[in-house]
């Protein structure tokens, strides 16, 4: 061999580890992409009966149906931008399929309205700690202009200090107060007359006490 | 009762009427108001809703820079505080959150007869909204004069079918009652807009309260339509006789200002007359040792001073003094005296209690007496409002009834005459009588026994020529003379 410095070195096993690995590890890379892509639609996420609620409100949105037609799917704004970031969205997301599974009764439309408050509360934190990042992947706040007069001031000297989420919540899924401003009891009183409940029972349901009534899901 | 005991009641009356009239306006020191968070406000809102902010910025409050925080915030636990933009506030701005500086206006508020609009509808007429209309107009029409009770819903938005709502009985989200918004508007908060007719007859109109119409027919009505611009509308100080004297208002003549007679913001108080009922009666007021009121009708047992007894909500206190109907006669002809003799003012309440007396004794009672009968015999069935006969009744002492008691109370002639005592009588002879007759014979009955001994009625059954002037009298010559 002419060159017997490199075959000294790299052997015919090596050039051939490396190039499987590193076959492996594309391959793992566009794994991991695919698998965000899948696991950030609306066909993955609602296949859990628990989401499918969360889901309805959402269809009546404007951020399902715009005018310009653009769909927001549930990753759109629920998982970051990014291979790791997204990925690591979807890891710490796994939390929520140990809950489904071994947690309260999502699926039911009664648990899952009295554990509602608490979803949007950390969700809404987590746009907040991100400095709203999915959403300015669609609108850029500085160029806001609206419809109405001097929305884009409003969106720029009007917005200082502020972040996307500050303001717009409520927008697409159920509404829920604020944390500062949220009553339970309240909130409570609210699931009891939507269900017909006797009262005081969605105390009891929301802690587990007592099983939910079972309740039809229309779809 | 001896006269030196009837003046010092009558002082003790007034002076109760009266708080000092050079009380503070406002009870809050100015320090405490303009609050820093409250320019934020302004300077979104400049954008998004400018209307209310120019509004605003027009009113007294924008002026002594009272701003959109002072009025609006609230304490988290709150029922209704809303998380809004980084300030924690409410929607509904109470009589409890205007007393905070307008303690007095807020005070005599909240024992008038205007605050418990939602009680006295429910007490007087409980069919009434649900029977004949439904939930959705009562939420669109009842409610947005008598009240609605604003309900918080468990995701912190106000119930549409309570809110929104100015009725001047609603009760409020704090437990409050009242709505000051519902005379003054909201954000102009204006005392010009509440002194004129147009802030009372959005509501005091047509079939039930027909003070709109009856005042615009008034010699008071007339005036203030051609001098409304010598009314001093804007005037701090608002004395009737002293700051102006064009004409009278609503506000005027039941809550004003005149001479020695303080204003004050308990709208009944001068009112001696129950009128929308199918008998008027006279009424009391009873005062509370809790600083409430209530109205006793002449004819319901009087309590003894110390007694318990209920009030408009339900729950008793202790009565502190009953003053009698005519001491509330005494303020109201207080005002009169500014503008009218002494024997004018007697000419024309003694005109007005016999259009009162003449109602209640002629078509009233009787009428009243006979339902009465028909109830208890099994005539008519319980529900109110199934049978032609209950609602000729319902026609004829609430909307005819009403409207001629109204028109002797401000001197409409139209509608004391044409549209009240005529109809009345049309209504009575012509529908009423002949409803109940086709009832049977027990019903007829009735009838002779409510009505005979009455000489109102005397002319049906001794012929008409013994109640109404001869032919010639009326000149139009004696046709039906036999020749």
């Amino acid at each position: 061999m002419s060159n017997p410095l490199a075959l000294e070195f790299i052997s015919r096993r090596i050039v051939l580890a490396m190039v499987v690995s590193g076959l492996f590890g594309m391959l793992f890379v566009f794994m991991l992409i695919e698998f965000d892509h899948q696991t950030s639609t609306e066909a993955f996420c609602t296949s859990c009966h628990s989401m499918e609620l969360v889901a309805q409100p959402y269809r009546e949105s404007a951020h399902y149906n715009s005018p310009s037609g653009i769909r927001a799917s549930c990753g759109d704004c629920h998982v970051s931008e990014g291979l790791i970031a997204a990925t690591l969205d979807h890891i710490i997301g796994a939390r929520d399929l140990y809950k489904q599974i071994f947690g309260p009764e999502y699926d039911n439309p009664v648990v899952n309205l009295l554990h509602m408050p608490e979803a949007s509360f950390s969700t809404r934190d987590w746009f907040r700690e991100r400095d709203s990042a999915t959403c300015r992947k669609c609108h850029t706040q500085k160029i806001i202009s609206g419809r109405r007069a001097d929305t884009l001031e409003i969106h720029n000297e009007g917005a200082e200090g502020k972040t996307c989420i500050d303001c717009h919540y409520n927008l697409v899924h159920r509404k829920v107060p604020d944390k500062q401003v949220f009553k339970r009891d309240a909130w409570n009183l609210m699931v009891e007359q939507e269900f017909g409940l006797e009262p005081g029972t969605a105390e009891q349901i929301h802690q587990g006490k007592i099983p939910p009534p079972a309740i039809k899901q229309e779809n | 009762m001896s006269a030196p005991l009837r003046a010092c009641l009558a002082l003790l009356f007034l002076s109760l009427l009266a708080p000092p009239l050079l009380a503070a306006k406002v009870k809050l020191d100015p320090s405490h108001w303009g609050l820093e968070g409250g320019e934020e406000c302004v300077k979104c809102h400049s954008k998004t809703s400018a209307g209310i902010v120019l509004q605003w910025r027009d009113s007294a409050h924008g002026k002594e820079n009272v701003n959109c925080l002072d009025c609006h915030q609230a304490d988290a636990a709150e029922v209704d505080a809303i998380e809004h933009e980084g300030f924690t506030i409410a929607t509904i701005v109470s009589p409890k959150d205007c007393g905070r500086c307008h303690e007095q206006e807020e005070k005599q508020n909240s024992s008038s007869v205007h605050v418990n609009a939602i009680d006295l509808l429910g007490r007087a007429h409980p069919f009434l909204a649900q029977d004949l209309g439904g939930q959705a107009a009562a939420d669109a029409s009842c409610a947005q004069c008598h009240g609605a009770k604003v309900e918080v819903r468990g995701d912190g938005s106000l119930d549409p079918a309570t809110w929104p709502n100015s009725g001047i009985g609603r009760i409020n989200p704090d437990g409050s009652k009242g709505s000051c918004s519902a005379c003054h508007g909201r954000h102009s908060f204006s005392k010009a807009q509440a002194r004129q007719p147009e802030a009372c007859t959005v509501c005091h109109q047509g079939l039930d309260s027909p003070d709109k119409e009856v005042f615009e027919a008034s010699p008071h009505g007339r005036a203030y339509a051609s001098q409304k611009d010598k009314m001093n509308l804007d005037s701090d100080s608002w004395v009737a006789g002293k700051d102006y004297a064009a004409s009278a208002t609503c506000v005027t003549c039941h809550m004003g200002a005149a001479g020695k007679l303080p204003s004050g913001h308990d709208v009944g108080l001068r009112s001696a007359w129950k009128l929308n009922r199918p008998v008027s009666e006279q009424q009391h007021l009873v005062l509370f040792e809790d600083g409430d009121k209530r109205t006793l009708l002449a004819s319901e047992p009087k309590p003894a001073r110390g007694a318990m007894m209920p009030k408009y909500d339900g729950t008793e206190a202790k009565v502190k003094l009953l003053v009698p109907a005519d001491r509330r006669r005494k303020a109201m002809t207080q005002v009169c005296l500014e503008c009218h003799a002494k024997n004018t003012i007697e000419g024309f309440m003694q005109q007005f209690d016999s259009v009162i007396e003449l109602y209640n004794a002629k078509f009233g009672r009787p009428a009243q007496a006979i339902m009465a009968d028909l109830y208890e015999q099994g005539l008519l069935s319980p529900a109110p409002f199934d049978e032609p006969l209950e609602l000729t009744y319902w026609r004829l002492w609430h909307d005819e009834g009403v409207r001629a008691r109204h028109g002797a109370a401000m001197m409409s002639p139209e509608h004391t005459g044409w549209q009240g005592m005529h109809q009345l009588g049309q209504n009575f002879y012509g529908q009423f009588l002949p409803q109940v007759r086709a009832l049977g014979k027990a019903a007829e009955a009735l009838i002779q026994q409510h009505l005979q001994d009455r000489p109102e009625h005397a002319w049906l059954t001794q012929g008409a020529d013994t109640q109404t002037p001869a032919p010639e009298v009326l000149g139009v010559g004696n046709r039906d003379a036999e020749p």
